[in-house]
């Protein structure tokens, strides 16, 4: 069922006029005031959500509206056309609802810096984007839109552009997802050769004519650019740089809505997905590599904003070895619960670091608990459902993807995300210890730790509540709500049969898992009985493994950023300098030698000018004559 | 030979044209060159009145009362200018004239 | 060789021979009787080719107007402006004459090795005395085919009436006064010193009445009355430096 509408196009719009507003009259008229714009728009984008999310989900009919056609070259057609269907107001719900929060939040945090109303155009301006991606209703439309909330995220991790970090880090942001974005594109490419369309109903009505090959191409050249914007193995390494953007956009953007983008896309594209087992199969083991590997990471970073950002690629990496093994369902729950509970714990982070004048390293903080009760209780509601502890969010959602990768053939993965799901209750209860319990370990005489402002304080709450109700959205497992809801986008995908007893011998073994991770970092942190230095001693090249990040970084130095950097300064010394450069200054110069000669012949006479004329008739009526049989005929 | 054809007016024109043309560069006066160009234009209308008379065309003789015209505007506009470089230059020498070279 | 031949030779010798007339005279003057010479003989073929309105036109315009202004020309300019005739351009005079020969045969080869093709047109001698004459065939022709032609010719001749008034018109005495005060040292405590375009400046008191300035090899002839300056000067006798 399809119903046509005129007022989808407020979602994305009212957040599009804030940003333009706030861009052009910010500087000189708006200044401090750009929240009354950007916050007031996002809601009345949130609310319609709302609305949209009633009306699609009460009635069972795809929201639809044409807004104007593109391009129109021959048999190649794109409309701009919206359409809302069950997946795409979860989304909504998720991008618009979040966005809302962190809005607030920025009031309070953003306040005093200069750049306040760049920060209130950039938010909007990606909020835009964001809801158009997930709105459009053909691959063209969402890979612009998905270069534009690239652009977003470029624009607000170098929010700061002053600082050399800061930019640096939005460049690689940007060149790492220009890599899978260029694997999405040509995938993208293949699939208009291949069926000439790029519509999303008929490409995915055509794809069973397609050899499977070509689908195979097309579903991990789609992924790659999910690879790059959900930061997954190897291309993971951009997210933890980008937390050098302010703790709200590293919320919003880098934690519950863009690097959810290629989730979603290849939630939206699973008729390709599904038509090919080996792109699933990559999916999947890639997901899980990634769960386990930023798991170990985050377990041994300081820096708690980075903890924050490993564990985001983590719980990437369980949304896409949920895709993988073809549970759809509950990796969008996944993905629901994710941006509640990671929104979550980095505005608790950016509260303590605002608490803490921007002190960002673990091991200078301690004790917080006494100071921030409040930023306290939220952040451990967050780590706690990130941990996956019943009966928060986290635990519904995680249990989920690993029963349906249990049953989904891939009982391996499933294992390996139980060891990923220890290491995540371990570094979030390392960062909770860490930074809140224990002695301070910083002088409280100079630092006044304190609970945030209300603006700050509210979106804390509000997301704390969601990050430990919303599981149960999916409650009871395979049943709850957010299957009925996305149960029909998901029709022609395979169900498998669950049994009572691997659901709940699944949660039980999840929870002894994440209780030992617990248990393992309160003894670690908090009682002593572990030491953590011997540890890494005894572990020795492993730890040292996990602390740079698996070398990901300096691997990619050494084998990419320096021979192309040295590539480059050959072209520019030698190329440049000498064979262009030289190249044109010498024609310049043989010009200046020419025309050294030839001044020679400007006398300034008129009787000598006259003369080259008569010269030149008499040449002219020579050479006629001479070849005029077969020259001027 | 023995008739009258438009070769005979081709070869007077083309005489009368290349006179003219000798005399436009070898003079110096200004106005013995201006004079020259008069003949020359008029070398081109002997030729045009040949082609009409041959052709039993009244188009070549139309072309030469166009060409009278111009040259007519011709002569009073550059009778002006020999007038403004007498009285600028003192000189109707154009070897003197060298103001193109600047 | 038929008669209309040997009229038409006779004819294109006397007229080629002003030609020549014109480019070897020494004076202009003699330049431009031979230019009539040659321009009255070319009416006469004009006669012989049936474009009698343009003979007479020919008669008119170049040997009656164009030559007078001609000559007129040549009255108004100094007699010590003439440049030489010979001497010190040999090399160019042989350039002319060679590329004169060449073009020459050049052309003559192109017209003896030719021949004259394409269909005669409608304007027999009997369509022509049909219309009542050469005259009313042009004129037809003229104002119907040629419209905007003859209009834009009109235009033309405007235009150049105009310009050869710009050209030749005397200049304003204003800007007399301003060439002077750019040559003329003036003491600013001198009252001339200020702005007085309406007077015009003293020119240099002649030494028995000629002076001669700077950058030009000739003396100037001064007028020995300062009534004379009120006036416009003769051509040629007063000149701002």
């Amino acid at each position: 069922m399809e119903r046509t509408v005129d007022w989808l196009v407020v979602i994305p719009l009212a957040p599009l006029l804030a940003a333009v507003i706030n861009f052009l009259f910010g500087k000189w008229w708006i200044r401090h005031r750009a929240h009354w714009i950007a916050v007031p728009a996002v809601g009345v984008s949130f609310l319609t959500s709302i609305v949209a999310a009633w009306t699609v989900l009460s009635r069972h009919e795809r929201l639809h509206q044409p807004l104007y056609t593109w391009i129109r070259a021959g048999e190649f057609h794109v409309p701009v056309e919206l359409v809302a269907d069950q997946l795409t107001v979860v989304m909504l719900l998720v991008v618009t609802g979040v966005s809302f929060l962190v809005h607030v939040y920025s009031i309070g945090y953003m306040h005093h810096d200069p750049g306040y109303y760049r920060f209130f155009a950039w938010l909007p301006l990606f909020v835009f984007s964001m809801v158009m991606l997930v709105l459009a209703n053909n691959f063209l439309v969402l890979f612009v839109f998905w270069e534009a909330v690239g652009l977003c995220s470029y624009l607000l991790i170098g929010f700061w552009f002053r600082r050399r970090s800061a930019a640096e880090a939005a460049k690689k942001a940007f060149v790492v997802n220009r890599i899978g974005d260029f694997g999405f594109a040509l995938g993208i490419m293949l699939l208009f050769t291949s069926l000439r369309t790029l519509d999303y109903h008929a490409v995915f009505e055509a794809i069973p004519q397609l050899s499977s090959g070509t689908v195979t191409a097309i579903a991990l050249l789609l992924f790659t650019g999910a690879i790059g914007k959900s930061a997954q193995l190897p291309l993971f390494v951009w997210l933890p740089d980008a937390m050098e953007g302010p703790t709200p956009v590293s919320a919003l953007i880098h934690a519950a809505t863009m690097v959810t983008a290629g989730i979603f896309m290849v939630a939206r594209a699973h008729p390709i997905f599904l038509a090919s087992p080996i792109a699933l199969w990559v999916v999947a083991v890639i997901g899980a590599l990634t769960a386990f590997v930023a798991a170990t990471i985050a377990t041994t970073q300081f820096d708690i904003k980075r903890v924050v950002a490993y564990s985001t690629v983590s719980q990437l990496g369980y949304m896409a070895l949920a895709l993988g093994v073809g549970a759809w369902i509950p990796a969008m729950f996944h993905l629901l619960t994710h941006a509640f509970f990671k929104a979550l714990l980095f505005l608790g982070s950016g509260a303590v670091m605002h608490a803490m004048h921007d002190e960002l390293d673990m091991r200078r903080m301690g004790g917080l608990k006494r100071w921030m009760p409040l930023t306290y209780w939220t952040f451990v509601i967050g780590a706690a459902a990130n941990a996956g502890i019943v009966p928060l969010a986290g635990f519904w959602s995680k249990d989920e993807i690993l029963v349906g990768a249990w049953v989904g053939g891939a009982p391996l993965l499933a294992l390996v995300g139980l060891v990923a799901a220890f290491f995540t209750a371990l570094y979030m209860f390392r960062a909770v210890f860490l930074t809140f319990h224990g002695q301070p370990r910083f002088d409280p005489h100079e630092l006044h730790p304190h609970d945030p402002p209300a603006t700050m304080a509210v979106p804390l709450v509000i997301l704390a509540i969601g990050a430990a109700v919303t599981g149960f959205l999916g409650v009871p497992p395979e049943t709850g709500w957010i299957h009925h809801a996305l149960e029909p986008v998901f029709e022609s995908a395979t169900h498998h049969k669950v049994s009572l007893s691997l659901t709940l011998g699944m949660a039980l073994a999840s929870t002894l898992v994440a209780l030992a991770g617990l248990w393992t970092a309160h003894a670690a942190y908090v009682r002593g009985t572990i030491s953590p230095a011997a540890v890494a001693e005894r572990l020795g090249p492993l730890y040292r493994l996990a602390a740079n990040g698996w070398y990901f970084d300096v691997f990619y130095q050494r084998s990419v950023v320096r021979p192309l950097d040295a590539a480059a300064n050959w072209l520019w010394r030698t190329v440049d300098v000498g064979i262009i450069d030289g190249a044109v200054n010498g024609s310049a110069r043989i010009v200046a030698l020419t025309a050294q000669m030839w001044r020679r012949l400007q006398t300034g006479l008129v009787a000598n000018y006259a003369l080259a004329i008569a010269l030149g008739t008499v040449l002219l009526v020579g050479i006629y004559l001479a070849f005029g049989s077969t020259l001027f005929r | 030979m023995t008739e009258l054809s438009a070769t005979h007016f081709l070869l007077l024109s083309a005489a009368l044209f290349i006179i003219g043309m000798v005399g436009v560069l070898t003079r110096r006066n200004i106005l013995v060159i201006f004079m020259c160009i008069e003949l020359m234009l008029n070398a081109v209308n002997v030729s045009l009145i040949g082609f009409a008379w041959e052709l039993h065309q009244l188009t070549g003789q139309v072309f030469a009362l166009f060409v009278i015209a111009i040259a007519a505007a011709e002569a009073v506009v550059g009778l002006g200018i020999v007038m403004a470089l007498t009285r600028r230059a003192d000189t109707v020498d154009i070897d003197e004239l060298r103001q193109l070279r600047e | 060789m038929s008669l209309q031949v040997l009229i038409f030779s006779l004819l294109a010798c006397v007229s080629i021979l002003g030609a020549l007339g014109v480019v070897i005279a020494r004076n202009p003057v003699h330049s431009a009787i031979g230019l009539v010479l040659s321009f009255l003989n070319v009416a006469a073929i004009y006669l012989i080719a049936r474009a009698e309105f343009l003979a007479v036109v020919q008669v008119i315009v170049y040997a009656g107007a164009v030559i007078v202004l001609v000559v007129f020309v040549t009255m108004l300019v100094h007699p010590d402006d003439l440049p030489e005739f010979h001497g010190r351009r040999p090399l160019r005079i042989v350039t002319g004459l060679v590329l004169g020969v060449a073009l020459l045969l050049e052309v003559a080869a192109a017209v003896l090795t030719r021949s004259l093709s394409g269909a005669p047109g409608p304007w027999t001698d009997e369509a022509v005395a049909a219309v009542g004459g050469n005259t009313q065939a042009l004129g037809q022709t003229l104002y119907s085919d040629y419209m905007l032609a003859i209009q834009l010719t009109a235009l033309l001749l405007l235009a150049a009436t105009i310009g050869a008034i710009v050209l030749a018109r005397p200049e304003a005495v204003s800007e007399r006064v301003a060439a002077a005060r750019r040559t003329l040292t003036i003491s600013l405590a001198h009252p001339r010193g200020l702005d007085q375009p309406e007077r015009p400046p003293a020119l240099p008191r002649p030494s028995d009445g000629q002076v001669k300035p700077a950058g030009s090899g000739r003396p100037i002839v001064l007028a020995r009355s300062a009534n004379e300056f009120t006036e416009q000067p003769a051509w040629g006798e007063w000149r701002t430096p």
